[in-house]
């Protein structure tokens, strides 16, 4: 199996990276060139750092046509991570405002409740009622390791599942192809290997 | 609900890890030592997160250092943060590329705002950790940067204020007098300057058993406690630890 580690120059790639290895993932390409992206079985789209320094490199790159392209219409299996998984909804509200790839209906603030510590740093627990794919063999409330300060929130069904810090939050989507966490399935020990493991069977 | 973390801190000095005592470092082994006699990745499945920092007095060897983390890095699935003498951009990246997920500063935290600013911006305030040395003179809270060498003119209190100016997404407070003791953290200026910090704080500096976990996880205000106690821990001291603290209902994560 070819899982290509979407390059856009923002992400801990390396854990990504060792956690697919120890899942025994055979062909994990790191790249931002069109003809890899294309020819993946998956995507993962990572990312730390700042949402509209992560569009304007995207767009760069051009990869925001390729991965319309491949996700929407050739439907290839996406998961997105942290920040990858805020870019593939409408728009964040870093930086005053700035559009996403726009795959999934939703939307980013920032944390702002009184007294609130942001970031959210930690494992928290995610509440998933119904029997999503990404989380086969996880109970409810499984922990995962969060660190972020901004918050996705959506009017629409996209099979999301939640977490609660100062107030309740969209942590994952699961839309057809199209997958989202907030958390690092790739920090959060075997829960997390557990979801990564499911990203790679189920989909 | 948002849990408590327990933080395992490796130092690193010219290859190998030491046991800290009071700043004065004592060799331990290197990366292979490590994993051969503790079988690190398996004492990482008793911690919520991992912080290396390079302790090396002369050259910080950046190069090597980050090697020894990539090494380190494999098959840990936690989060790592690591620091010790970061002082330009390049730094950061390198070892963020070899698997840190955040990075630790200190001395540049005062030398250096205008780096600080510009890693914050690169990567995200919760990339960046402050750390802060500490130590209690005429019971007036002292900071010292550069490992511990240099003395600040400015109040603890008065530096956090100054930090917060610089939004980072972590603070890290290290107690120098108690550091190594495995006498308990400090509790006395910890619940004297944490209140009001509007980030999360690990607290470190002198735990050396289950106890003085526990007590530090109970401050509500404290978010992580940090030992660097390679002595006390590591085996499977850890390990008992973290099921000690669980059965005691504290509010740690779980795994599968």
């Amino acid at each position: 199996m070819k899982i290509v580690i979407v390059d856009y120059g923002m992400g801990n790639i390396k854990s990504i990276t060792s956690a697919l290895k120890y899942l025994k993932v055979d062909d994990i390409v790191i790249s931002n060139k069109p003809d890899d992206i294309q020819s993946a079985d998956k995507l993962i789209l990572p990312g730390v750092g700042s949402f509209t320094k992560a569009m304007a490199n995207i767009k760069k790159l051009n990869l925001d046509k390729i991965l319309h392209e491949v996700v929407i219409e050739n439907k290839k299996p996406i998961l997105g991570i942290c920040l990858g998984m805020q870019l593939m909804g409408q728009s964040s509200e870093e930086d005053g405002f700035s559009d996403g790839l726009k795959f999934i209906d939703s939307n980013v603030k920032k944390f702002n409740i009184k007294n609130l510590k942001v970031p959210h740093v930690g494992f928290n627990q995610v509440e998933f009622y119904k029997d999503y794919k990404l989380y086969k063999g996880l109970d409810n409330l499984s922990d995962f390791y969060f660190t972020h300060s901004y918050q996705m929130h959506s009017d629409q069904n996209i099979n999301q599942s939640f977490c609660e810090y100062g107030d309740k939050f969209i942590v994952s989507y699961e839309v057809e192809n199209i997958l989202g966490v907030q958390f690092h399935p790739e920090l959060s020990q075997t829960n997390g290997l557990k979801l990564l493991e499911n990203f790679i069977k189920n989909f | 609900m948002l849990r408590k973390r327990i933080i395992f801190t490796l130092i690193y000095e010219n290859g190998f890890f030491n046991q800290s005592r009071n700043f004065r470092l004592q060799k331990v082994g290197k990366l292979r030592w490590l994993e051969k006699n503790y079988k690190f990745q398996d004492i990482a499945f008793s911690l919520d997160e991992l912080i290396i920092l390079n302790a090396s007095k002369k050259d910080k060897n950046m190069k090597l250092f980050a090697e020894t983390l990539s090494n380190l890095a494999d098959d840990v699935f936690i989060p790592i943060a690591v620091g010790g003498g970061i002082r330009t951009m390049d730094d950061a990246k390198l070892l963020f590329d070899n698997g840190a997920d955040k990075i630790v500063l200190n001395t540049v935290l005062f030398t250096d705002k205008a780096l600080v600013k510009e890693l914050v911006s690169v990567y995200g305030s919760q990339s960046v950790v402050a750390s802060i040395d500490y130590k209690v003179i005429d019971k007036q809270f002292k900071v010292y940067i550069q490992d511990g060498t240099k003395k600040l003119d400015m109040k603890l209190e008065e530096y956090l204020d100054y930090l917060k100016t610089l939004n980072i997404g972590e603070l890290y407070l290290n107690s120098m007098d108690k550091d190594g003791t495995g006498f308990g953290y400090d509790f006395d200026t910890i619940n004297k300057v944490i209140k009001g910090i509007n980030i999360p704080v690990i607290i470190a500096g002198g735990a050396g058993n289950e106890s003085h976990l526990i007590s530090g996880l109970e401050i509500p205000d404290v978010n992580a406690v940090a030992t660097a106690n390679l002595f006390n821990f590591i085996g499977d001291g850890l390990a008992k630890a973290r099921v000690g603290i669980l059965n005691k209902g504290m509010n740690l994560a779980k795994w599968k």
